[in-house]
């Protein structure tokens, strides 16, 4: 028996791996899909002519088993490895309600993978619910998390530049990338002529300076390749691989087992504590069951609730730990791809930079905080850039012969683009649920997705746009192109919320601990516990819950109580 | 590695010369060499074609063309390997498009010009080709960042894109017209450019 057994390896579960490990926990790690080794497992060494097919995956291929990944801006022919192939994972949704569930199973799962924006939720976003009334209040607020903020930001390392915002707390950041001249100039312009808003620096999971601690780890400093969904070889982006699991290891407290997909846990009816977990080999498909005293479900928002649900008995119909109807309920994501792009033909054109800097600029929620909204509660942040183009040109301008040379050869104009991220509200209708009438090649209901944004999302998308195109004729910009809509639900790739945490137990599924309501020694602190979406990039939220989780699972241990 | 379909002995010699000379594209005794020492996936004839034009899109200057980064050798190979049956049916007929052009208007295969005539024949076949269009009904008008364009050949600018990207991403192009960084170093926000300043690759991914 383990002293614990953490379900999923990812972003939550390598923290959860960690942090338990390092407080003396023998702990196993089941992760579902298939080992990957950091450094020799990945394609981020090769030029781009050294890539299959120029890094293009054949389209047959892509449209047959990738039809909802190739959706996803980071599927080429270097990161394969890492997306699932829809057509052997199959989930159904309702006709004309797509949901974009983008994937990847295997050790590490989509850290390997993840944008590495790194932001804290804001007092603010704690009290939302509470306040507008949409869905159930935070159990806990943001004073509760804050030292499991910093202690994250310091384990994994964060560029980003301190600014004093009330929306965006600072965090224990290493040294900020910095802006391009063309972004300095759209920041004092958008501030001078918004001061309400700032235009900031991305807060990025990437080392700008890799500190001791990360050094004693084998990872190293950021080398500006803007490559990292390949794996990064050199562990200058936080993922599981480069450095929670690692630290895991060290200890030598951590067991893996990899091609381990969860079926199930399993309750004691008389204690109500979880007592196993049962298994399926993925390339046997034969069951099998672990043991251990304490339980992190960190499978990811959907996967957790699946399990969730799956795990439904005799006592138990509607699935463990449920009674209050919440597992699977509340699915949330942030609104994407909502993107204005302007020329700004007035900026200078004899400056350039070196490098792929591996973040954007990034501009703070201002809707609901120093501006007031029309019509719709909570608000927006975009994350963006202001680039030179040029470089190869394309083939549908004019010319050939030395004309495509000179073109190739010549700096375009300075190009800005701002892509809003907007705050999607819990909606008990956006759930997830198990298909009861198909299932997978393992003999698991596939899951039945049923999601859309409503009519505070659909407001807010529009003034996105607005906002967008004037913060770009502010800074002396004309927009070239401008989205209309918002992409599909999930494509955000931060779906949350499918398991709230919640101080009252027929409205919520666990506790101000992350601790089940009805199973005192199951925790989960993936995205499924969030209550509220905010419209920062989530990953860094969940792994503080983790921390701050285990930390407490393990002093409830110390003193008997589990 | 891929292996180029030309006597790399006759056509290194024919290239050297045409350095030597300035000579901005190959003749088409060079296009039409029929020492094939590899099967391409593309009939010998479409193949031909296909040099022809790659070399006249991007002929060697004063850096390397498209024949030196062995486009025509890539191209033949995504066709085989990548490309779906809509996309090859696409590029293939847009090679189509522009030898029936040549035959129409010089009697003879677009290969078998001379490279000024080549230039003279694909310059107004690209302008048309290129000539914008309005976008079917229902067909998206913006992707990510920046607005989509309709064209009255499609299939002639997937073409035009896959030498462009082939020839840019090649390990003989690379350095020699632009470059692409694999390990940048540290971000260096503000450079002036120079005279010689070029803007570089990014680190590429699907055309």
């Amino acid at each position: 028996m383990f002293d614990a057994i953490v379900i999923g390896s990812g972003m939550s579960g390598g923290i959860a791996a960690k942090e338990l490990c390092e407080r003396g926990l023998k702990v196993l790690v089941i992760e579902r899909g298939r080992k990957i080794e950091h450094g020799a497992d990945y394609q981020d060494s090769q030029m781009p002519w050294e890539l299959p097919n120029n890094n293009m995956i054949p389209e047959d291929e892509l449209a047959r088993d990738y039809k909802v990944q190739r959706q996803c801006y980071a599927v080429n022919a270097a990161t394969k490895q890492f997306w699932v192939k829809d057509s052997e994972h199959p989930y159904t949704t309702p006709d004309g309600k797509p949901f974009a569930w983008i994937r990847g199973y295997h050790l590490g799962g989509r850290s390997i993978m993840w944008g590495r924006q790194s932001y804290r939720l804001s007092p603010q976003d704690f009290e939302a619910n509470a306040k507008d009334g949409f869905g159930c209040d935070w159990p806990i607020r943001y004073d509760d998390i804050a030292p499991w903020y910093s202690h994250i930001e310091k384990f994994i390392g964060v560029a980003g530049s301190k600014e004093s915002l009330p929306q965006l707390p600072d965090g224990d950041f290493i040294p900020a990338f910095e802006m391009n001249d063309g972004e300095k100039l759209f920041k004092a312009a958008v501030e001078a002529k918004f001061p309400g808003r700032k235009v900031i620096i991305g807060r990025n999971a990437n080392l700008s300076e890799a500190q001791p601690h990360h050094l004693e780890l084998g990872r190293n400093t950021c080398q500006n390749r803007s490559i990292c969904e390949r794996g990064c070889s050199l562990g200058a982006n936080h993922t599981s691989l480069s450095s929670s699991l690692p630290a895991a290891e060290r200890t030598g407290n951590l067991t893996i087992v990899t091609d381990a997909i969860v079926h199930s846990l399993v309750q004691d009816p008389k204690t109500g504590k979880i007592i196993s977990v049962k298994v399926i080999d993925a390339k046997t498909m034969v069951g099998r069951t672990y043991e251990a005293k304490i339980f992190f479900l960190n499978a990811s928002a959907i996967p957790s609730a699946q399990i969730l649900l799956n795990s439904r008995n005799e006592a138990n119909p509607r699935g463990l730990c449920n009674k209050s109807d919440q597992v699977g309920r509340n699915l949330m994501d942030h609104m994407y791809a909502l993107t204005t792009a302007g020329v700004m033909p007035q900026y200078p054109q004899d400056s350039y930079y070196h490098g792929r800097r591996p973040t954007g600029i990034y501009i703070p929620r201002f809707r609901n905080v120093t501006e007031e909204a029309d019509g719709y509660v909570r608000g927006y942040g975009y994350q963006g850039g202001v680039m030179r183009q040029g470089g190869k040109p394309s083939g549908s301008n004019p010319g050939i012969g030395q004309e495509i040379k000179d073109a190739g050869r010549k700096f375009g104009p300075w190009l800005t683009y701002i892509s809003g991220f907007g705050e999607m509200l819990p909606n008990p209708e956006n759930r997830v649920t198990l298909n009861e009438t198909r299932k997978d090649k393992w003999g698991m209901p596939v899951l039945h997705i049923d999601c859309a944004q409503g009519p505070n999302e659909a407001k807010m998308a529009k003034q996105i746009l607005v906002d967008g195109k004037a913060m770009i004729e502010a800074a002396g910009g004309k927009v070239v192109s401008q989205a209309t809509e918002p992409g599909p639900p999930g494509l955000g790739i931060h779906e949350m919320g499918t398991a709230r945490m919640g101080r009252d137990p027929m409205t919520s599924v666990f506790n101000g601990f992350n601790q089940a309501h009805e199973a005192a020694n199951l925790f989960c602190t993936d995205g499924a516990v969030m209550a509220s979406s905010g419209c920062q990039n989530p990953s860094l939220t969940y792994m503080a819950l983790t921390a701050r989780a285990a930390d407490h699972a393990v002093k409830l241990m110390k003193e008997g109580v589990l | 590695m891929m292996q180029d379909t030309f006597d790399m002995n006759r056509r290194g010699m024919l290239q050297n010369m045409a350095l030597l000379l300035g000579v901005a594209a190959l003749p088409a005794e060079a296009l039409a060499a029929p020492a094939r020492k590899a099967k391409t996936y593309l009939a010998p004839g479409t193949y031909r074609l296909l040099s022809a034009v790659a070399d006249t899109f991007i002929p060697r200057s004063d850096s390397v063309g498209a024949l030196d980064a062995k486009v025509p050798a890539r191209l033949d190979a995504l066709l085989s390997r990548w490309a779906s049956a809509e996309t090859r049916g696409k590029v293939i007929s847009a090679l189509d498009r522009i030898n029936a052009l040549s035959l129409a208007q010089n009697k003879k295969a677009f290969a078998a010009l001379t490279p000024a005539e080549r230039a003279a024949l694909l310059r107004p076949h690209d302008a048309a080709s290129l000539k914008k269009v309005p976008p079917p009904p229902g067909a998206p008008t913006t992707n990510f960042f920046s607005a989509v364009t309709y064209v009255a050949d499609p299939g002639y600018v997937k073409l035009k894109d896959l030498v462009i990207t082939l020839y840019y991403y090649s390990e003989q192009a690379n350095g020699k017209e632009l470059e692409y960084h694999h390990m940048p170093g540290k971000f260096q926000p503000s450079l002036k450019l120079t005279s010689t300043s070029r803007p570089a690759l990014g680190a590429g991914g699907p055309i």
